[in-house]
């Protein structure tokens, strides 16, 4: 068989073959860069304290995934106090400053602890095993990274419980009101801090991904072999690298503005608030694509599994993903079209930003050439990535008005972007992890998920989205702002809507976790299954090569791609 | 033809027809959904409010011509959102898994892939150039008839006229029809943004720095507004209101707000306490002459009761 790009030919065969030809082993002489034998075994201090201290990719993903598990239930309930505060106009579920709160929090928890933390759970647990690697490069950083999550976590919610409560400047944090003077109380300082340490999590994870990726690949996996989702990871990682520095300096300087008396963002003292907004838009724009790279390469996988074809256009996918990370750089300024830039960034940032659409759009028509004239099966993960590919197509729309500065101008602040980003990041990033869930939940814990449980928790979703989150475009166009606690009468209809789609998801979200419950009391399929959705014939990646979970250390002998 | 095999397959009178069970709840989910919003867009007052009638009948050319972008927009963008879907929806019913089929297997196409990068590209390029008119005019405001400085405080709106030494907080800001009207806008607190959607107008008031905007409303009446960027635990609490009126009546307005402001001792400008006690005696003459003026306090009395009004909240509600 010969090899065609984005595949890798033979690989079940691959990984038996030295059985029956004498290897290096035998001979004595260990090969140059892979030690013939998985690394030394880990001592044994039982199943609890091998988890919490191991190394192990595997582990530590699953880990990752656990933990943006917990942070999503959490975070769904704050967004479930917001949508109770707005079901009606005027109702005072909870105070102004508890709602600023939940505002607040809900937006960060979901990024920095639910989000960002599941795609790095997927990325450690798969890229290892899809480029044919033993563990990541550092393993003991890669447990850094995960660990250095939970006191962030603990400081960003244990502001609750301080004098103030949490921070209420909105995750954006935007200066003046982010300073002392408008912001008392410790919750800023816990929450830049929170930030600093979630931003460590992800540099030092991103640095890790992009060594492994690097330099821990099997011999024949040249680059353009790798599967998408190594590649989505690869461009990730970069992003992280670049962009999260320069968020953490951002708050670094709210954090010395506020503790020592620094004046960068004080306009009284000549610093400049919309300086904070360049710095902190630089990564929190590409903090999107941050959160929907690896959501992109699932859902490739996805499609293409159950359509039984080959990825289509994978050239043009690598190069689309590779473009989404240079031009995620340079159109941050899209957020600040009303923000008083110069007519010139306005210009540049709005080209930038409609520029970004092409390799998006790339992406989008290559799956839907991926699934046509395949024979599609219906599987939960297959539902959720065609829910992906239709709604990340609604989010991306809403994008386009929004590149544009006329109407971005009239629609900044208000629910039409609300709607916007949570048909991207929820309708996009989530609906690719649910996937991705039902996907490789077979792999990672030898058991299925309930495909009926995921059939209903797939429609539950999907209509729990639109409804929630299509009316909001109406409302931005109608004049409703963000962030607002208690709003004009005339919004009061379709946010009953919303919050009635609220309902839809947490039940969706409810279900989800029932189901992983149920089906870890299920027995063990025969972790010999290497394949369990049979469908590596014509994928051919490593990843269903191996058992089902794979053993520690993952491949006896390290595979050869032809 | 392909609408047609779509239909016969839907209608069960082709081989795939008996796969329905599963395209019948797809479409019933989009007709649901597509029921739902369109039953609340009429059944909510909102698109005939003149908060929100922008799109119906906007009021200034600006809110005009962002509106009529908004819909070449609509226009240039809809394949893009109709095709995918379709294409996705017409994917699901045709292909789906079945003994006697196998599947496709190609998985290059250099045209086709050139053809939805290029086309997409030229749709862009079109749009955003369409939009520079627009962008130029909002930047560059005509010679002012009227100029107005806006302050974004801490939950309240203070409005000034330089040109006839005005200065009011916590009421209508009162234009004259038909005139340029060119508004600067600063805070003295926290970023705040001055937005009135029947015109068409958003601008960030930044400490530090001031920003221009400009408008001109062909219509009288009462415009609802709103402060746009959190700006702490009141501002949904930060609602505006514009009071457009003939020009003759804002003359006759200026008239009788400078004499009521040099009856009292002080400069205009510098006496604060003057003019929030002058901000509540015309408040009150508002509340029984304007009904939108009475649904601001909506939003007011429960902060009140609960005892967490701050100095500018007292002042917002009284």
């Amino acid at each position: 068989m010969t090899f065609e790009k984005g595949g890798l030919a033979e690989v079940s065969a691959l990984i038996e073959e030295p059985k029956s030809k004498p290897s290096a082993d035998e001979k004595g002489t260990p090969a140059p860069h892979f030690p013939e034998h998985p690394l030394k075994p880990q001592r044994n201090y039982g199943a609890f304290l091998n988890t919490l201290g191991s190394t192990d990719h595997k582990v530590l993903g699953i880990l990752y995934l656990v933990f943006a598990l917990a942070a999503g239930i959490l975070g769904g309930a704050f967004a479930g106090v917001i949508r109770a505060q707005l079901t009606s106009s005027n109702l005072e579920v909870v105070s102004p400053e508890v709602y600023n709160m939940m505002v607040t929090m809900h937006a960060s928890v979901m990024i920095f602890f639910v989000i960002i933390p599941a795609m790095a759970g997927f990325g450690n647990y798969l890229v290892p095993l899809m480029i044919g690697a033993r563990d990541m490069a550092f393993p003991r950083m890669n447990a850094f990274s995960f660990w250095i999550l939970i006191p962030a976590a603990i400081l960003a919610l244990g502001s609750f419980f301080v004098e103030g409560g949490a921070a209420q400047a909105g995750w954006t944090a935007y200066p003046p009101l982010s300073l002392k003077e408008y912001s008392g109380g410790p919750g800023v300082d816990m929450w830049v801090l929170a930030v600093h340490l979630a931003g460590i999590s992800s540099i030092t994870g991103a640095i890790n991904f992009i060594v492994t990726i690097f330099n821990m690949r099997c011999p024949g996996m040249s680059l353009m072999k790798m599967p998408l989702f190594v590649w989505t990871w690869l461009v990730n990682a970069w992003m992280i690298l670049v962009g999260t520095p320069v968020l953490a300096g951002a708050v670094t300087m709210i954090l010395t503005d506020r503790a020592f008396g620094t004046n960068f963002f004080k306009p009284a003292s000549g610093g400049d608030p919309v300086l904070y907004q360049h710095l902190f838009w630089f990564y929190s724009h590409p903090a999107v694509y941050i959160m929907v790279l690896p959501g992109f390469g699932i859902i490739s996988h996805v499609l293409a599994s159950f359509s039984r074809k080959r990825i289509f256009g994978y050239v043009g996918m690598v190069w689309a993903i590779a473009l989404i990370g240079v031009i995620g750089f340079l159109v941050w300024g899209h957020h600040m079209f009303s923000a008083g830039i110069s007519p010139s960034l306005r210009l540049y940032f709005s080209f930038m930003t409609m520029l970004i659409a092409l390799p998006t759009g790339i992406k989008i028509f290559s799956w839907l050439a991926t699934m046509w004239g395949g024979t599609i099966r219906f599987t939960a993960a297959m539902k959720f990535a065609f829910g992906f590919v239709s709604l990340f197509t609604i989010g991306g729309f809403g994008g386009l008005y929004l590149a544009n500065v006329p109407f971005d101008i009239q629609v900044h602040d208000s629910y039409f972007v609300v709607g916007h980003f949570h048909y991207v990041l929820v309708g996009g990033s989530i609906m690719a992890m649910f996937a991705g869930a039902y996907f490789f939940f077979p792999k990672m814990a030898g058991r299925f998920l309930d495909e009926k449980l995921g059939n209903l928790v797939f429609w539950l979703w999907f209509i729990g989205v639109n409804v929630t989150f299509l009316p909001m475009h109406l409302l931005g166009v109608m004049g409703m702002a963000r962030r607002i606690w208690q709003y004009r009468p005339e919004f009061e209809a379709l946010n009953a809507v919303v919050s009635l789609g609220y309902v839809f998801m947490a039940a969706a979200g409810v279900i989800f976790v029932y189901s992983i419950v149920k089906a870890l009391r299920q027995p063990r399929i025969d972790p010999s299954i290497q394949d369990p959705w049979h469908i590596n014939d014509v994928q051919q990646t490593l990843i269903w090569a191996v058992p089902s979970p794979p053993p520690a250390y993952n491949f006896d002998k390290i595979p050869v791609i032809k | 033809m392909l609408i047609m095999k779509f239909v016969n397959d839907f209608t069960g009178r082709s081989p795939l027809g008996r796969h329905c069970t599963v395209h019948l709840k797809t479409i019933l989910t989009l007709g649901l959904l597509c029921v739902a919003s369109g039953a609340y867009a009429q059944a909510g007052p909102g698109l005939d409010d003149p908060i929100t009638n922008w799109i119906n009948e906007p009021v200034t050319s600006i809110a005009r011509e962002v509106r009529n972008n908004f819909w070449f927009l609509t226009l240039m963008f809809a394949p893009f959102l109709i095709i995918p879907q379709l294409v996705l929806l017409i994917g699901i019913f045709k292909f789906k898994d079945s003994a006697n089929r196998k599947p496709a297997t190609f998985h290059e196409n250099v045209p086709l892939e050139i053809a939805w990068t290029a086309i997409p590209a030229l749709v862009l390029v079109v749009t955003a150039v369409s939009s520079f008119p627009l962008i130029k005019k909002i930047e560059t405001p005509p010679p002012a008839d009227v100029r107005i400085e806006v302050i974004g405080h801490q939950f309240f709106w203070e409005y000034r006229y330089p040109e006839y030494g005005i200065a009011m907080s916590n009421e209508p800001l009162v234009l004259p029809k038909g005139e340029n009207i060119v508004a600067d806008l600063t805070s003295v607190d926290v970023n705040h943004a001055f937005w009135v959607p029947a015109f068409g107008v958003k601008m960030d008031c930044v400490p530090g720095r001031i920003n221009q905007i400009w408008w001109n409303v062909e219509k009288t009446g009462w415009y609802k507004g709103q402060c746009a960027e959190l700006c702490g635990a009141l501002h949904a609490a930060m609602l505006l209101d514009v009071h457009v009126v003939e020009p003759a009546e804002f003359e006759a307005w200026i008239d009788a707000k400078l004499a009521e402001l040099n009856g009292e001792p002080g400069d205009a400008a510098g006496a604060g306490e003057s003019i929030a006690e002058q901000a509540d005696i015309d408040d009150a003459e508002n509340q029984e002459a304007d009904p939108i003026r009475r649904e601001v306090d909506f939003i007011n009395p429960p902060l009140d009761e609960q005892g967490r009004a701050t100095d500018a909240a007292t002042e917002t509600t009284e």
